[in-house]
């Protein structure tokens, strides 16, 4: 592409600005890789792994939010901040808002919602754990589920969700990224 | 909810863009470029959920693009006519705002070259079989009908 970037950023800009965006997107590089953000008008929708595929992921926000989706790193300005705080080890809590809805189920909406209130840097807690924390005991496994399929990874932080038997468990972004995730907050996994 | 099912807008900007800024250089003029093609890529935004299908969307965006740079060309026009009386007196109460009014002031055979290129999309090659011509004559009856709308022709 050879548009130059002024040109796209102030058309993304202006688009946003005249509600004609229904996601933004922005890549932000980070120690753990190239990390897709998209973000819709109630928060950050979706995060992706540099494997992901980004055609399909914008094309699956698009099918949730609409197809207006545009790309801009300065409209997602204040994200973007978060996200560094995050990596830089300034401000660990990633306080951003959240849009949960490509989620599809509401036992993993409140699992994930639970997750993200309950469990902060430096804590874990088991699969089994986190099902007894949304009233489910025995659900461990449907909570791996919503882990597994969780859109907004490293912000709902299910990478801190452990396998009651030891060791890190699975990951979306892989397991070695679980690890690193871990232990640049503070938690060393067996 | 759209009825089709429609791509990401940004990775057909990322995929066109380029070509659409040239396209939209090429009408309206190398300094009317980049406004051209933000003000069309806006406009294509707006009506981008109401699309009917997803297919064609390279063709629909160069005529969302060769419809601004002639809106942006016969407003500039404007501003020259209303800063000098009119050379031409256009009848007024027949402007639809087409494609097709802002031709009419062309010969036929300048508006069937323009019609070709930019409501069926087609290249030079396509063009000259079409109008029983050579490519290169084709592109020449292109540019020559869009030199023609940009110094004297866009009816206000």
């Amino acid at each position: 592409m050879t548009l130059p970037a002024r040109l796209l950023d102030a058309i993304a800009s202006a688009a946003v600005r005249e509600g004609l965006a229904d996601a933004v997107y922005t890549r932000l590089n980070t120690p753990i890789g190239t990390l897709l953000v998209v973000q819709g008008e109630r928060g950050v929708v979706r995060l992706g792994f540099p494997e992901e595929s980004a055609d399909l992921l914008l094309a699956q926000v698009a099918a949730r939010l609409g197809p207006r989706i545009v790309a801009s790193d300065r409209e997602l300005a204040a994200t973007r901040d978060v996200l560094s705080a995050y990596f830089e080890g300034d401000d660990e809590r990633l306080d951003v808002p959240v849009d949960l809805s490509l989620v599809r189920s509401d036992f993993r909406r409140s699992a994930l919602t639970a997750l993200r209130e309950e469990v902060g840097p430096g804590d874990v807690v088991t699969y089994g754990g986190l099902a007894a924390k949304v009233g489910r005991p025995k659900a461990a496994r449907a909570i791996g589920s919503a882990c597994a399929t969780n859109p907004v990874p490293i912000i709902v932080p299910c990478h801190r969700v452990l396998p009651g038997s030891g060791g890190v468990g699975s990951y979306a972004g892989g397991p070695d990224r679980k690890r690193r995730l871990l232990a640049h907050e503070g938690t060393l996994v067996r | 909810m759209s009825a089709a099912i429609l791509p990401p807008f940004w990775p057909l900007v990322e995929a066109h863009g380029d070509e659409l800024l040239v396209h939209a250089r090429r009408i309206a003029g190398d300094a009317q470029g980049e406004d051209v093609l933000q003000d069309a890529l806006l406009r294509a935004l707006r009506a981008y959920p109401r699309l009917r299908h997803a297919e064609h969307l390279r063709a629909w965006l160069y005529r969302v693009t060769t419809t601004t740079a002639l809106d942006h060309l016969r407003a500039r026009r404007r501003e020259v006519l209303t800063a000098e009386p009119p050379p031409i007196v256009v009848e007024p109460g027949h402007y639809d705002d087409g494609f097709e009014t802002l031709i009419g002031v062309l010969p036929e055979t300048a508006q069937a070259a323009l019609r070709l290129r930019f409501v069926e999309d087609l290249d030079y090659d396509g063009i000259a079989t079409r109008l029983g011509c050579s490519a290169v004559a084709a592109r020449q009856r292109v540019s020559t009908a869009i030199r023609t709308l940009r110094t004297q022709g866009i009816p206000a």
